[in-house]
């Protein structure tokens, strides 16, 4: 199982705790954790990436083992601890409140 | 250093304050009884504590995120501390923003800070912004300053505050909070990556709740802010290694931290190869929010005033007033709306009367926007957000409504 970590308002929207975890079928990369996530959670279809271009939406991030993976192509592997769900893939939010 | 199995060059750190400016400072056998505990910290020592007295920093809000930065900063013995605030202590206030006190309700942020942070230590200077931050001002603000504390509440703010310390090449201490969860690094894009590097554009407005609309842990600034007063004093004392290019998550349910790396953007359109950001803008209108001097005016179209649709249900108009707000939410105040969360509005919006006019609402009115933009979407031929939400029914309307 993969776990990903969800930003505060993409929790309230999915109705799901901080962190969720999900089966990935293949390869794990950032395109099939995203397809698995908007497969069981329908309704953050086009919150994390825009609806027709796929893109990553600006003020979300992809964080995996500590490094930013949110420049990096959305094929490529995820790294081996978040494979074997060691290490959660982190989706981070801007936030404002102070 | 960590192995990470890459070469890291980190940049020499010197301070950000000029090593001669600390050198000509003078301590009093005061200022010296006082602060000896740093005395006796090396990397602290006389030096350090001359560089603390010849710092300058300018913190914007006096609020969560400013009260501990503040206070620690004071007691540390930074020898400017500026504040930038225009807000009056409310009494929601005070469940975390420790500068301000129960007597102080009602009176200027500012003036209570300025007594809290001269109570603890009166030898520092505190200088005083009683104005909104702005394209206008800021950079004549931030010019006499050192270093930059981030302790703003909305987003705006935020990226004005990146940008003029990009433009001025100064350090932005950043920090900001919601519910649980805390956020911190040190913005220098001489050195690093910056605030725009990292959300190159904020969420739509409403997306993100504030902590007015989401709340906050009372102790979550307590520590956040903390922290960015740690990074403060590393930065002028030139010690340690500062938080640039390196993104601290605190989530206070799990107590765990965690360090994340981040990069400069090339692309960034301020502190990118190609620039395209070469002055201050207008952060209201990038951010897609009104701007406040606007706020006044509605959109008759889409919204509608607390006066007017107490006006309207007094004379017996045929309306849907629709709460898109949280169960908990409704149970600490209502005014008897059907209760749909926005959140469960996609699949729960056929249970709305379609005949009717549909007034939504929320607490502040950011949530009800984009309910009521997503129910236009869906057909709703008349659907208005009503602006301020229950916060301005209660305020304007009926009292009994409580405040939360
Ligand atoms: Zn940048």
């Amino acid at each position: 199982m993969i776990r990903v970590v969800l930003p505060y308002h993409l929790r309230t929207l999915a109705q799901s705790d901080a962190e969720v975890q999900i089966a990935v079928a293949g390869a794990v990369t950032i395109c099939s954790v995203l397809d698995a996530l908007e497969t069981h959670y329908p309704m953050l279809r086009g919150t994390i990436r825009d609806h027709v271009t796929q893109q990553r939406r600006p003020f979300l991030r992809f964080f995996a083992c500590g490094e930013d993976f949110s420049l990096e192509s959305s094929d490529i592997e995820l790294p081996p601890k978040i494979v074997s769900g060691e290490e959660p893939f982190l989706i981070i939010g801007a936030i404002a409140g102070g | 250093m960590k192995s990470t199995g890459t070469v890291n060059i980190v940049p020499s750190i010197t301070g950000v304050v000029d090593a001669e400016a600390g050198r000509d400072m003078q301590l009093s056998r005061e200022e010296m009884l006082r602060y000896s505990r740093h005395l006796l910290i090396p990397e602290v020592g006389m030096t350090g504590q001359k560089k603390l007295k010849a710092a300058k920093v300018l913190i914007i809000g006096a609020g969560g995120l400013g009260s501990p930065a503040g206070m620690y900063l004071a007691a540390a013995g930074v020898g400017t501390i500026g504040l930038v605030d225009f807000d009056v202590v409310d009494v929601t206030n005070l469940q975390r923003q420790l500068l301000h006190s129960t007597d102080d309700i009602g009176r200027s942020k500012l003036d209570s800070a300025r007594e809290t942070l001269a109570g603890i230590n009166p030898h520092i200077a505190i200088e005083t912004y009683e104005e909104r931050l702005t394209s206008k001002n800021a950079l004549n603000i931030f010019a006499g300053y050192d270093v930059i504390v981030d302790g703003t509440d909305n987003f705006p703010t935020r990226y004005l505050v990146n940008d003029a310390c990009v433009l001025l090449g100064k350090p932005n201490v950043y920090g900001s909070i919601l519910r649980f969860d805390g956020q911190v690094s040190v913005f220098d894009a001489r050195r690093g990556p910056c605030y725009r590097c990292l959300y190159p554009a904020p969420p739509p407005p409403g997306l993100v709740p504030s902590c007015a609309e989401g709340g906050v842990l009372g102790i979550l600034p307590g520590i956040i802010g903390t922290l960015q007063a740690l990074e403060v004093l590393k930065l002028i004392l030139g010690e340690g290694e500062p938080l640039i290019g390196r993104f601290i998550l605190f989530d206070a349910l799990k107590f765990a931290f965690r360090e994340l790396k981040l990069r400069k953007d090339p692309a960034c359109p301020v502190c990118g190869q190609a620039p395209t950001i070469h002055e201050l803008i207008d952060y209201e209108q990038f951010c897609g929010v009104k701007s406040p001097l606007a706020a006044e005016a509605i959109d008759e179209q889409t919204e509608i005033t607390v006066e007017q649709l107490k006006m309207r249900i007094d004379r017996g108009d045929n309306l849907c007033v629709l709460d898109v707000r949280e169960p908990h939410e409704y149970d600490i105040a209502n005014i008897g709306a059907q209760l749909i969360p926005l959140s469960e509005l996609p699949k729960r919006f056929h249970e709305i009367d379609s005949s009717k006019e549909i007034i939504v609402h929320c607490k502040v009115g950011s949530r009800s926007a984009r309910a009521a933009e997503f129910l236009r979407k869906k057909g709703f031929q008349k659907v208005k957000n009503l602006v301020g939400g229950i916060d301005a029914w209660s305020e304007r309307i009926d009292a009994r409504v409580p405040h939360y």
